[in-house]
């Protein structure tokens, strides 16, 4: 059996556990740069006039009408939470696989003589009890089928959160009583397909000849398919695979004309991305760089290139990566437009101790390891970019993100503990 | 690995948590007061080196569960609680009586003794207080 935990609302839940005032009252969370509803809480979605993914700007009135609380996102608080939830997880099975920030697999395989439902009370008192947060348990026997449970738990108030589909009548039952498009999996395009077809709950899908849905859907659909069928055969992974591509794409907190601060904002996603790279412990081949002006902007001339430059040894050395992305920008740029976005993307990633020298290159220029290590410690101890290329330049406030109603780093740095009385 | 169960009053039963146990912790790089570099003869307290005193150790400090809050004003100074302040707060205990907690009433904070009988007043436990950190420079 395998269990699927996940947390409700969990940014907005974030949020709430420090701020009792909020507790029952509807509160949203806005993405990057204050952009648009990333999550909305319960109670934000019973306002049903609330559009998820619209431009702030356009509904702050409605937001403001309605009482809601939004924030800034603050996704330090939301890492470290998460971290927690993920960590009382591993008390529960040596198998967890962290599926997402805020989503996880359980793999109880071993652990078929206990009372499943006891168990998944458990998982959701203990982890309630221990950050604030409320989660949803589903236990079934395989993914596809534990992500169904997991949607029943919530949606079917009488299971309280917890749902085990632990016979086959059970599984029957959830799949006449879900609709294809609340299969984990099935898109949007799919959904319509299916529908034109006259599959409409997930019990039609499983009835379709697997033959149809492998043409028709490719190995991914007959793997859901099978899956719906009570036949495992998405893998665990308690041992996240590797990334193959790592990049960043953020709007600044305004457009920029000059070259300068573009390079400089180059230069701090690089830094970011270069961080993920030696976290696990990869080398990256290929930078791609790409610049745009706002597409939603009807006063200024358009304008978006990209390039992707290869280095001349694979590095996860953020100097290094640093001044290829910049000769990278240098060929892009034009002068004459206001700059909304630079994106970057490092791929071709390979394992740190595959990397090969090159003949033309002097032995100097391959990374330095221990600075590098020095910088990662120093910076996570002390905060992002405490020392960090002069590359980023000074003006980091002139184009990083706004983020006007960013909650305080609760759980992360000690001047920003929560505070009680006057 | 084995499982223990102790069946308890619902909900609150334990599984022996296979996470705290199994972890290795990695010994940290500490100036060796072994051997003399310069002479070579072993130090006096080569059969007699512990690990120093870890405050996390201590204090039983539980990482997921434990949140830090700053105190602003006397209001529980009967506590001794005072201004600034910091409370350590174990979200993984069960209230014992005339433990101090933090606990919500009315959307507020407020720190309370646990009275006898719980059903007196009504609040919701946002977490047992353990230790009251008070800097006195």
């Amino acid at each position: 059996m395998i269990a699927m935990v996940d947390c409700n609302s969990f940014y907005a839940s974030c949020e709430q556990v420090f701020r009792p005032d909020l507790w029952g009252k509807p509160v949203v969370v806005l993405s990057n740069n204050d952009g648009c509803i990333i999550a909305a809480n319960k109670e934000a979605k019973q306002l049903a006039h609330i559009p998820m993914f619209e431009a702030v700007y356009k509904i702050k009135h409605i937001l403001i009408e309605n009482k809601v609380t939004f924030f800034s996102s603050n996704y330090t608080l939301y890492g470290e939470m998460s971290q927690r939830v993920m960590n009382i997880l591993e008390t529960f099975s040596p198998s967890v696989e962290v599926y997402s920030i805020d989503e996880a697999f359980l793999d109880v395989k071993g652990l078929s003589y206990i009372d499943m439902r006891m168990y998944g009370f458990e998982i959701k008192e203990r982890i309630y009890r221990y950050t604030g947060l409320p989660v949803g348990v589903g236990i079934a026997p395989t993914k596809v089928l534990a992500k169904l449970a997991n949607r029943m738990a919530k949606k079917i108030p009488k299971h309280e959160h917890v749902y085990v589909m632990d016979t086959d009548a059970k599984r029957i039952a959830a799949l006449e009583w879900a609709d294809i498009g609340d299969i984990w999996g099935i898109g949007r395009k799919h959904v319509k397909r299916l529908q034109a077809i006259g599959v409409f709950k997930a019990i039609d899908f499983v009835k379709l000849p697997l033959a149809w849905v492998r043409k028709e859907m490719t190995v991914v659909g007959e793997r859901l398919w099978k899956e719906l069928r009570g036949e495992s055969c998405l893998e665990f992974m308690a041992v996240p695979n590797p990334k193959k591509a790592i990049g960043t794409a953020k709007s600044f907190g305004q457009k920029l004309p000059d070259l300068g601060r573009i390079e400089e904002a180059c230069a701090y996603y690089i830094t970011e991305v270069a961080e993920v790279l030696r976290a696990q412990k990869s080398c990256a081949t290929y930078i791609h760089v790409a610049v745009y002006t706002n597409y939603h902007s009807t006063i200024d001339k358009q304008y978006s290139n990209r390039i992707t430059v290869t280095m001349p040894i694979p590095t996860n050395d953020t100097f290094a990566l640093i001044a290829q992305a910049r000769k990278a920008l240098h060929h892009i740029y034009k002068p004459g437009f206001r700059y909304k976005k630079v994106a970057v993307n490092l791929t071709g990633l390979i394992p740190e101790h595959y990397v090969q020298g090159n003949l033309f290159e002097k032995r100097s220029k391959i990374s330095d390891s221990n600075l590098m290590h020095t910088l990662d410690v120093l910076n996570r101890k002390f905060g992002k970019t405490t020392v960090s290329s002069a590359m980023i330049g000074t003006r980091v406030e002139e184009w990083e993100l706004i983020k006007k109603e960013r909650s305080p780093r609760y759980t992360t740095q000690w001047r920003e503990l929560m505070k009680i009385g006057v | 690995m084995e499982l223990f169960f102790i069946i308890g009053k619902f909900p609150y039963f334990y599984i022996m948590e296979i996470g705290a146990s199994g972890k290795v912790k990695p010994t940290k790089d500490r100036h060796e007061a072994e051997v003399s570099k310069q002479t070579g003869f072993p130090s006096a307290a080569t059969h007699y080196m512990e690990a120093p005193i870890d405050l996390n150790e201590e204090l039983s400090i539980h990482k997921d569960a434990t949140f830090y809050v700053r105190v602003r004003g006397d209001a529980w100074k009967t506590f001794s609680i005072l201004d600034k302040d910091v409370l350590i707060i174990d979200r993984s205990l069960l209230p014992n009586f005339d433990d101090l907690a933090l606990v919500v009433q009315d959307g507020g904070f407020k720190v309370i003794r646990i009275p006898f009988d719980k059903t007196q007043e009504t609040f919701v436990l946002w977490g047992v207080i353990t230790y009251i950190i008070h800097h006195v420079r």
